[in-house]
């Protein structure tokens, strides 16, 4: 149970309620104005969160510190000061991400066992304009497909053109150009690591350049260097 | 993605680990980005144009010197780095220097720096540094550790006999994972100052921050299953009641 005490958070203890923003005394207000480094503790992570009942994740704790210590980097900005422990941003986020999707869980599982369904924003994957594939965040409309004609004005269809086709001949001619110049990269860096380090962890190496023909590698001119004749 | 690039801008779990920063925050103070792409029609939705590799060297990522180092234009030349299958050093760690002036002798291991293969040994490795000079005045020099690669210029100390060893990660019958002496096939431990970091020597030593969440608050069970969703719950505790049906909708 020592380990317990490492269980230090950021945040303040989430059963207090009625925390009150505007009753922060005066002499506490700019305690940390100044300072080179403010201590701050992890994160809350998912399996804590999962502990606590609707009303605890309903306080809007995390909310509240996140705009203290934006508006703090803010002020710290436009002072031209140093704002200390700029992380503490990223701690709270991370907590609040964490905090999102306990919660979405929660309505999930009530979801899917009610109507077999997630409950969550549909989605389906679709084509734009470019004929590029997307994935297309459904919203909720009073009158059906159809017969909503603003809607085909903004999402227009996409059509399968010789324009299209021809923009997605050289589209997928790039992505194919850049992928193989990586592999050609990769390639010829394994050649100068096996030609650096002779005694190479061969199996790191494939670890780490798994598209690589390490055989193939060793085959290439470059690979062994310059050496006399005996 | 691809691989290679995922590589350069990795950064070492072992470097990070003192530091005990969130990787969000390592993430975003490294980073450089020049342009995103606007929201909108785009064929290309989420381009962004941002530094892709970085010059890794005695400077943390979230640092100003190492943002000094990376900044905008500056190139560097190409650093090969050996591949490694497992990282076996670690704070705490006795090793023996085999190469330089020190050579032979044995020292603690202080920094890692894992995308250069690097470590630091404390008091070891040194060199003078001339700092503060000008027309009058010489400086003075100071004594800086210099960085000692693990695949060649470091190795593991046995502890039975305090000799320099070659190592080899194995299970235990309990299957734990240690780091075996090839030589003498005894177990070379794993320094407590692993888990040390910049706000405590170990878990259960950390000093509570007054903003801190006491312990017990955090494993308190507070949660009670109940058929209804988050927002449902909410509004019975608070005394909302909507029994308004929707109206009919259509989801496309």
């Amino acid at each position: 149970m020592a380990n317990l005490r490492v269980m230090c958070k950021l945040l303040k203890n989430l059963n207090i309620s009625n925390v009150k923003a505007h009753s922060i005394p005066s002499d506490r207000r700019y305690k940390n104005w100044g300072a080179q480094e403010v201590k701050s503790g992890r994160s809350w992570k998912k399996e804590e969160l999962r502990l606590k009942s609707n009303s605890d994740l309903h306080k809007y704790v995390l909310l509240k510190e996140r705009n203290m210590l934006l508006t703090m980097e803010e002020e710290a900005k436009a002072q031209i000061q140093l704002f200390p422990s700029p992380e503490r941003i990223d701690k709270v986020e991370d907590s609040m991400e964490n905090l999102e999707s306990v919660i979405r869980e929660r309505n999930v599982a009530y979801h899917k066992l009610e109507t077999g369904r997630t409950g969550e924003r549909p989605y389906k994957m679709s084509k734009n304009a470019f004929g590029l594939r997307y994935r297309h965040e459904m919203s909720e409309y009073t009158m059906p497909k159809h017969m909503n004609k603003d809607w085909y004005e903004e999402f227009r269809s996409y059509k399968h053109d010789r324009y299209t086709e021809q923009f997605l001949l050289k589209y997928r001619e790039k992505s194919y150009v850049s992928k193989r110049r990586q592999q050609i990269r990769d390639f010829n860096h394994v050649i100068h690591l096996l030609n650096r380090f002779p005694d190479m962890d061969m199996q790191a190496l494939k670890e780490q350049y798994p598209n690589v023909d390490i055989e193939k590698a060793k085959a290439s001119r470059k690979y062994g260097g310059h050496f006399a004749p005996k | 993605m691809r691989i290679t690039n995922f590589l350069f801008d990795k950064v070492g779990k072992w470097s990070k680990q003192f530091s005990n920063l969130p990787d969000r925050y390592i993430k975003r103070a490294m980073e450089q980005v020049y342009w995103r792409n606007p929201k909108g029609i785009q064929y290309k939705p989420n381009a962004v144009v941002k530094r892709k590799k970085y010059h890794f060297s005695v400077h943390r990522p979230w640092t100003g010197e190492f943002r000094q180092e990376n900044s905008p234009g500056r190139l560097h030349p190409k650093v090969f780095v050996e591949p490694i299958k497992e990282w076996s050093f670690f704070r705490g760690d006795r090793v023996e220097i085999l190469v330089g002036k020190d050579k032979g002798k044995q020292g603690i291991i202080k920094q890692i720096f894992q995308e250069r293969n690097w470590v630091i040994v404390e008091g070891l490795n040194c060199k003078l540094k001339q700092i503060g000079d000008d027309k009058e005045f010489s400086g003075v020099y100071i004594q800086e550790e210099k960085p000692l690669l693990v695949t060649t210029d470091v190795k593991l100390v046995d502890p039975s006999d305090l000799t320099a060893t070659t190592i080899e990660w194995r299970f235990t019958e309990d299957g734990d994972k240690v780091r075996v002496s090839t030589r003498t096939g005894r177990i070379i431990p794993i320094p407590a100052s692993v888990e040390e970091t910049i706000d405590y020597k170990t878990k259960a030593t950390y000093l509570e921050q007054p903003k801190d969440t006491k312990a017990d608050a955090v494993t308190e069970i507070t949660f009670e299953p109940k058929l209804a969703t988050f927002e449902m719950d909410i509004m019975e505790k608070m005394g909302i009641k909507d029994d308004r049906v929707p109206p009919k909708s259509f989801w496309y």
